[in-house]
């Protein structure tokens, strides 16, 4: 059963889109044609990160281009991401800037 | 003759000891001295990482000043796929295969770096390249490897692509081989990593029978960002690796400690005689040099300290970022940029053991004066260098990568990158910023890009090594 998963970029625009089963976010974002950032496809680059708002949504592959205070913090890598329920979820590449600060700044 | 011609490039360099003509010259100052002035060049522009819904491309840039499209962008090759992150590249053939018969400099490969898949593209024609095969990251993950990074070409037919990751992204990486006719995957280039598991770029001379390769970190670890907790739990390199170049064998490691955090471009003298070469380590911003000593034992130094630099509205003191390196083809000069500063150096090599600082230029980054070029801001600092094979121009494009570009020049991503010019005075030991010249990537069709790695038809000073 497809769950409707709604996308919210920090610009203020929404999509909201279905996630058929067995199919990542990323998968979905680009059947739709959104345009959301993604690189490896396997959960190692953290191109494709999200900030999951509400929602049941499950990691597939091992997260490891996340460490676990990101995982905490509700940073999720959409393209090995499945949801489990309706869910809203903080896109774009600015979220992927969240991840990791200017060290010396 | 122009060298945007690459199936004539050896027909005038006084070949005439040799009765096949190749896809390179005969000696650095052939090529040097009798190549044309570069007219075109070859930028690698992901898009990676950016709200540009649209795939990272192969720029063309004229760089003929007498053409009406003199610095612009007047082709983009864009990938078949998304999400590539092109990076570096390399050629099929250079100098090193001068005397195979048949052979021709036509071929570009570009791997990206974060999806594995890697392109050849037919160059035959500079101003109008194509795609012509694709290998799928699947096939690259076959063989436990992944992030492809610095591409040469080598003698005996075959092409060796640095992979930083196995197929998860871990350590450790390895040398991918592919053939020259075909682009097949032959396998792993080498026979024994010994003690190796990071990798990041090599460079190699043949008549020594020696291969070097130098350390970033696991893709995992350096993809989503620079983390300085990483570099404490020693997740990031310190060293680099000497290889047997026959045997494939890894024969001894150089480690640099907090002398050369982040080794990461290597270069040789390109006279294939010598037995040293010089390493940029980045997050030391150390220029470290290292030489074969008795009994084929090879040692190194610092000969280059960049000091960091205290920044009024930040916390701790700032270092250079040493990200590029560039050698003349006359082994004379040495340049290089320092990514969170903003500067670009040149240094006089000529005792290769005391770099003498000669020039620099300012352009962006953090403690630059100049902040705009034609009125338009120079998003990023100087990163990765092309300079031309006569030793008298030096280009630069100003992005490092995209997720390290959003901590640090974060209007990279939603802006793009530039392309600068320098014109080089050998004869002063001295450059100037050629305002007349800039490249906004921003204004590329379909949707601004970074623009990183540049090289020109007819080979350059990163891309040709002599047997």
């Amino acid at each position: 059963m497809p769950h409707e998963v709604t996308l919210r970029w920090r610009d203020g625009r929404e999509a909201t889109i279905d996630v058929a089963d067995g199919e990542t976010v990323i998968d979905a974002t680009e059947r739709a044609g959104l345009g959301v950032p993604f690189g490896c496809l396997y959960g190692a680059c953290g191109t494709c990160t999200g900030r999951l708002l509400s929602g049941d949504l499950v990691h597939i592959e091992r997260t490891r281009g996340l460490k676990p205070r990101h995982r905490r913090d509700g940073y999720v890598l959409l393209c090995v991401a499945e949801p489990r329920s309706d869910c809203r979820i903080e896109v774009g590449a600015e979220i992927q800037a969240d991840l990791v600060p200017n060290p010396w700044q | 003759m122009s060298t945007d011609e690459p199936s004539h490039s050896t027909e005038e360099p006084g070949h005439d000891h040799h009765e096949v003509a190749g896809p390179g010259y005969p000696t650095p100052a052939a090529m040097r001295t009798e190549s044309e002035r570069e007219k075109t060049a070859f930028v690698m522009a992901p898009r990676v990482g950016m709200d540009v819904d649209a795939p990272d491309f192969v720029g063309v840039v004229d760089v003929d000043p007498d053409s009406e499209t003199y610095s612009e962008l007047i082709d983009t090759i864009e990938m078949p796929n998304k999400g590539d992150e092109l990076h570096h590249f390399g050629w099929n053939a250079c100098s090193s295969s001068c005397h195979a018969e048949g052979l021709a400099r036509d071929h570009l490969i570009v791997p990206g770096q974060r999806s594995s898949r890697i392109h050849i593209l037919d160059a035959t024609d500079p101003r109008d390249p194509s795609i012509e095969k694709v290998i799928e990251p699947e096939e690259v993950f076959e063989h436990d490897l992944s992030a492809p990074h610095t591409v040469h070409c080598v003698p005996g037919g075959k092409v060796v692509i640095s992979m930083l990751g196995d197929a998860n992204g871990d350590l450790p990486g390895g040398f991918l081989q592919l053939d020259q006719d075909d682009f097949s995957i032959d396998g792993h280039w080498e026979a024994d990593r010994g003690e190796m598991e990071m990798n990041y770029d090599y460079w190699y001379q043949p008549r020594h029978n020696v291969m070097i390769s130098t350390e970033w970190a696991a893709p995992r670890t350096y993809y989503p960002g620079f983390d300085l907790d990483d570099v404490e739990a020693g997740q990031y390199g310190d060293s680099i690796h000497i290889w047997d170049w026959e045997t494939k064998e890894h024969q001894q490691t150089l480690t640099f400690g907090e002398e050369g955090l982040i080794p990461l471009e290597i270069r040789m003298p390109h006279d294939p005689e010598e037995t040293q070469g010089y390493v940029g380590a980045a997050l030391s911003s150390n220029i470290l040099r290292f030489w074969e000593g008795r009994d084929g034992v090879w040692e190194w130094e610092t000969v280059i300290d960049v000091e960091d630099r205290e920044h009024p509205d930040w916390d701790m003191p700032v270092p250079g970022l040493v990200t590029d390196i560039v050698l003349s083809l006359d082994d004379q000069y040495l340049f290089f940029s320092n990514w969170l500063h903003g500067d670009m150096r040149m240094y006089d090599v000529s005792d290769f053991g005391n770099p003498r600082l000669v020039d620099r230029i300012w352009a962006g980054g953090n403690f630059g004066d100049r902040q705009e070029v034609q009125g338009t801001e120079i998003r990023g600092a100087p990163q990765m260098l092309q300079l031309s094979r006569d030793g008298k121009r030096v280009y630069w494009t100003t992005s490092l990568f995209s997720s390290w570009d959003n901590q640090f020049y974060p209007d990279i991503g939603s802006e793009g990158s530039v392309m600068l010019k320098a014109d080089v005075y050998p004869d002063e030991g001295r450059m100037e910023l050629d305002e007349d010249f800039l490249v906004d990537f921003g204004d590329a069709p379909g949707g601004p890009a970074r623009a990183h790695e540049i090289r020109w038809p007819g080979g350059d000073c990163t891309s040709d090594v002599w047997q």
